[in-house]
């Protein structure tokens, strides 16, 4: 046999590594002209969708038959919307000081609660409040700290409208004294049953608080809510007026500058009920050193039923979604579809390393898109339906990014998550269908069809669609009553453990497609 | 055209997944109806709960598993190039379509009768336990109630529907997982984007030309007069949308080269 | 890295079907290999497991000594030719080989390259799902040769070729083993390989029937065996089958005897006063010998071929 000298390969490459395989990824994405395509119209069609629906929605408040400027909606400290109405007799605090009461009783109405909505009754909601309060001003919106007996939740201290203590559970038919005492910019809330034996309840800084403050007692009374079903489609949410009277005793206000008096006030009421007119008004009865006091209304922040949130401008992302995990199921199952999958393995025989580049490649295009998208939409379709005379929602610079982002790494994620259903079913239809069913059907059905509430809700804890809970803008808080339903734009879980739960699914199946890519023959 | 049959029969049967998309259906459709009616309840007369089109909300994830068999039943034809040999043994190119349309409709017909069946039973059972009783004004689903029948069958009809539209579109789009993803876009997306206008009248527009809502209008049995289309005109909506896009699929198929 | 592939005791089944039986060869530099055997035999499966897209429920395959998945940028080790179809039809033919040149941290130049070396240059641009089949197998061979390997295996690459495409091929092939590259070609027509192939692996039924150089196969297929020419058939088949030698008619004057030498024969005709006109040592063709070799081993007959998949069943009725 004669002697051969072994071939020497002339071709010289750089080093062997994972940079190279997502080259070659990118490089097989975007010579398919289709997917560049697809990929392409995604940001568009959202932009398109967002900012068309923005100018189409207007809305406009009216004073009769005269068109007037909506009423402005007050904004707390921390730059929420708020309601901020209730009846409140108060005196002047200086910066040391404080206030001491004893609620002696609570009552109330409600009027037509269901089940038929025919009559009046007698009774509190929930979270009718009757309390102390040190306030910043007599202004809407602004700083205070308050402790108060509630409806149903026993003796709470809030403050600054989104922060809520919970203190003892006492019913709101027995006796409780409240004390709050003001030292700079802290506040402490206090309880008792006895006027003797004093818990603390908590303490709050409210940063920025003037010299002299308002201190004195409060009642008020959220709306009663029902929800119904919609026979079209969502459910239709119902508020009805309520009313809390609170009588006072043992009111001792330390610290007032001299020469002030008490003086009573309805913060943010407009107009009366037939109720307040016919039966009893809102305000203030003082007899003997007992203050019987009236109102309703609510100090909390209020969401999405008084105004719009920015993410509803990103509603038009669902269907630039169903185009993303199109594109990523074909990019892995055009491969199996036609044998194309061994060359690929040929290339990269470490499997994993092989899918996870894939995976890389198409979300990263899938982030960017949903960012283009998200970043051109939301600020300017915001804008436009302010100037429509639309209330939309105010949110932080920070949330406002967060739901942006958050919509990006949403599809990234959702695209991830269909590449390895592809992957894992190696048919591009089963893996389509199976993709949409999981993330795309769930959404629409919890947020825009006849699904009763809590079946919304599981879909939207249990399904991959809870990763949509991180375009919600306006948190929902366990102290206020609202229509904190999937069709009213709330999810059941926070925003960052909806989007872990996709992301979960989105891992999962990734590591199944590894593993059967692994284990079977190609 | 009985020949045509009897092929495109033998073809579907071999259809890779087929033996288990009839079950696939059912369980989908049945569970998703069981679930929605064991999370409602009826706490009083005149909740205003609709217990057939409950019972029958399985339909809404269901018509996806449709989409499932009706559009790879052709463009798995284009995948494998199998089109032109199906082609070269039947050239009358619309009796071939027609002749495959019959086959999915029926198989369809013949699944969701079951799947629609076995919802209605779950509801019969399942509601009264959550308040669905004759003192709240509801009797136990039955088909001898009129509106309850007209649901059901329907609801199968819906079904039908829904797979001649993804057969419709399958034959136009050749590429299976873009048809399933517009099929799929087309009956779940209106629903979503009418949430974006609060135009009342543009909203009562976008559902009555879309398929499913249109379609899925043939489920009600409460609150009729206040729906945006009613049921059978509704259900007249989707039989358009199929119609037109089997009509289009079935063009395109003569004209275009295989 | 040595340019070689070693396949050893690999044993594959695929339900009850064994298709690779024990298969063990080796493949050196320098020259062609042809992995010839019926459909069926395993030549693809044996493809697969050496590179790794298959795995052996037994026995090793190794390319250059290691296992195809430990190889760092393995196109530059191995080139492989599996399936020409598999393509992207809406990507041109140079976007596919770009990146294929990409996962080895190889430019567009390279892949250039390859595109003039098969002769596809002028068609670099247009999209692969338009390429007749033996332009695809032009395409596949460069993609083999993208990281420019000392080992290539090429699985069925004659398909669909001309003529001419084949005369290329064989030129290409030689050409490639001449620079010293280890090069297997499979096929199931020996004839493809008649003049490109140095060396013969002849496989059947998952093992290897015969393992040796061209030149062996054909005097071993051609041992003990004469062609013998004459006027009196019968009576020259009467006279040499008494003897125990096996006789078989070839045309109305040519018989060949295996079982017995030339001159013992000539020796019994003689005898017998049979008269002949020519005795001569009989030189086997390389498809002969195939056939000798792989009797045993076809696995399909005639009367059972399967369906191949995608026809029309009810085509038939």
């Amino acid at each position: 046999m004669t002697v051969v000298t072994p071939y020497r390969s002339a071709v010289r490459g750089a080093r062997d590594g994972f940079a190279q395989l997502l080259h070659a990824e990118w490089t097989k994405f975007r010579t398919v002209r289709g997917w560049v395509a697809a990929m392409a119209v995604v940001a568009p069609v959202v932009i398109a969708l967002g900012l068309f629906s923005a100018a189409g929605n207007s809305s406009s408040c009216s004073d009769g038959p005269k068109v007037v400027p909506c009423p402005a909606v007050p904004l707390g400290p921390g730059g929420e919307a708020v309601s901020d109405s209730f009846t409140f007799m108060h005196r002047p605090l200086g910066e040391g000081g404080g206030i001491t009461a004893r609620v002696t009783g609570m009552t109330g109405i409600i009027t037509y609660p269901p089940p038929n909505h025919d009559q009046i009754v007698n009774g509190l909601v929930p979270w009718a409040k009757a309390g102390i309060i040190i306030k910043e001003s007599t202004r809407q919106g602004s700083a205070y700290a308050a402790v108060m007996v509630t409806g149903h939740h026993g003796v709470r201290m809030q403050h600054d409208f989104t922060h809520d203590v919970a203190g003892r559970p006492a019913s709101a038919a027995s006796p409780t004294w409240l004390r709050l005492t003001r030292s700079g910019d802290t506040i402490t809330g206090y309880e008792s049953a006895d006027g003797v034996h004093w818990s603390t309840i908590g303490s709050v800084r409210l940063p920025g608080l003037p010299a002299t403050v308002q201190a004195g007692l409060f009642v008020t009374s959220p709306a009663d809510l029902t929800v119904k079903p919609n026979a079209v489609g969502g459910s239709i949410a119902q508020a009805r007026f309520t009313q809390a009277t609170a009588v006072f005793d043992n009111v001792d206000l330390r610290g007032a500058p001299p020469g002030t008096v008490w003086s009573d006030d309805q913060i943010g009421q407009s107009g009366t009920t037939q109720w307040e007119q016919e039966h009893k008004p809102a305000g203030v009865v003082s007899s003997g050193g007992t203050f019987t006091v009236t109102g309703s209304g609510d100090i909390a922040p209020i969401g999405q039923e008084a105004g719009q949130s920015i993410e509803h401008t990103l509603t038009g992302g669902l269907v630039a979604l169903i185009v993303v995990m199109i594109v990523a199921v074909m990019f892995v199952t055009a491969e199996y579809r036609r044998g194309l999958i061994r060359t690929t393995l040929l290339a990269s025989p470490r499997r994993g390393r092989a899918l996870a580049a894939k995976a890389l490649v198409i979300g990263v295009l899938a982030f960017a898109a949903g960012l283009v998208a998200a970043v051109v939409t939301v600020p300017p379709a915001t804008r436009i339906l302010r100037s429509n005379g639309n209330y939309v929602l105010p949110v932080s610079l920070l949330t406002e990014l967060r739901v942006m982002v958050g919509t990006a790494a949403l599809f990234a994620v959702a695209a991830v998550g269909a590449l390895a259903l592809g992957a894992l079913f190696r048919r591009g239809v089963a893996a389509a269908v199976t993709a949409m069913v999981v993330v795309v059907v769930p959404a629409v059905l919890a947020t825009a069809s006849v699904l009763p509430l809590e079946v919304s809700r599981w879909l939207l804890r249990l399904t991959p669609a809870a990763g949509f809970a991180v375009q919600q803008s306006i948190p929902d808080y366990p102290q206020v009553i609202g229509d904190y339903s999937p069709q009213a734009g709330y999810y059941p879980l926070p925003p960052w453990a909806g989007f872990a739960v996709l992301c979960g699914y989105a891992a999962l199946a990734l590591a199944l497609a590894v593993l059967r890519m692994r284990r079977r023959d190609a | 055209m009985r020949r045509e049959l009897h092929a495109e029969w033998t073809k579907l049967r071999g259809l890779p997944g087929l033996g288990w998309w009839a079950p696939a259906l059912v369980v989908v459709t049945v569970m998703t109806g069981v679930a929605a009616s064991a999370a409602v309840t009826c706490p009083w007369a005149g909740c205003g709960s609709d217990a057939a089109k409950l019972s029958l909300a399985g339909v809404q994830v269901g018509q996806a598993v449709v989409a499932l068999l009706a559009v790879p039943a052709i463009t798995g034809e284009y995948g494998t190039g199998m089109i032109r040999t199906s082609l070269a043994a039947m050239p009358r190119r619309l009796v071939f379509l027609a002749a495959k349309a019959a086959v999915v409709i029926g198989l369809t017909l013949a699944a969701g009768t079951v799947a629609v069946l076995a919802s209605v039973l779950a509801g019969r059972l399942i509601l009264p336990g959550n308040g669905f009783t004759a003192a709240h004004g509801y009797s136990a689903l039955s088909l001898a109630d009129g509106p309850t029948l007209r649901a059901a069958a329907g609801s199968v009809l819906y079904l039908a529907l829904v797979a001649a539209l993804s057969l419709g579109v399958g034959v136009a789009v050749r590429e299976g997982v873009a048809a399933v993803g517009i099929v799929l876009g087309l009956l779940y997306l209106p629903q979503v984007v009418t949430l974006m206008t609060n135009d009342p009248d543009w909203q009562r527009f976008l559902l009555q030309v879309s398929p499913a809502s249109a379609g899925l209008s043939i489920q009600a049995t409460v609150g009729i007069p206040s729906l945006p289309i009613g049921p059978w005109p509704g259900l007249g909506v989707l039989a358009a949308w199929a119609g037109a896009a089997l009509l289009g699929g079935g063009l395109l198929l003569r004209r275009r080269d295989a | 890295m040595e340019a070689t592939i070693d396949v050893i005791g690999v044993r594959k089944r695929f339900g009850r079907t064994m298709a690779l039986d024990g298969m063990t060869f080796a493949v050196r530099p320098g020259r062609v290999t042809g992995f010839v055997g019926p459909n069926g035999a395993g030549k693809s499966t044996t493809m697969r497991v050496v590179l790794g897209l298959d795995t052996a429920d037994e026995g090793s395959a190794l390319v250059g000594g290691r296992p195809y998945a430990s190889l760092r940028r393995p196109l530059s080790h191995v080139g492989a030719l599996l399936d020409a179809a598999a393509l992207q039809p809406s990507r041109t033919a140079r976007d596919h080989l770009l990146w294929l040149a990409h996962s080895q941290g190889l430019t567009g130049r390279r892949a250039d390259e390859v595109m003039e070396q098969v002769g596809l240059g002028s068609v670099a641009r247009r999209r692969a799902g338009g390429f007749s089949l033996g332009m695809r197998q032009r395409l596949g061979i460069a993609a083999a040769l993208i990281g420019d390997p000392p080992v290539l295996m090429l699985d069925e690459p004659f398909n669909g070729l001309d003529p001419e495409g084949i005369v290329w091929i064989r030129g290409f092939l030689r050409s490639l083993a001449a620079e010293g590259r280890a090069v297997l070609v499979s096929s199931h027509l020996m004839s493809e390989l008649q003049d490109t192939a140095g060396h013969l692996v002849v496989v059947g039924r998952g093992r290897v029937v015969a393992d040796a150089g061209v030149a062996e196969l054909i005097a071993a297929a051609s041992r003990d065996r004469v062609t013998l020419r004459t006027t009196a058939r019968p009576e020259a088949m009467t006279v040499l089958a008494g003897t125990g030698a096996t006789v078989a008619a070839v045309d109305r004057d040519t018989l060949t005897v295996s079982g017995l030498a030339a001159g013992r024969i000539v020796e019994l005709l003689n005898g017998h006063a049979v008269p002949f006109s020519e005795v001569a040592a009989h030189r086997a063709t390389l498809e002969e010998a195939y056939m000798e070799l792989t009797r045993d081993a076809v696995e399909f007959r005639a009367a059972m071929t399967p369906l191949e998949p995608g026809t029309d069943r009810e085509g038939a009725r």
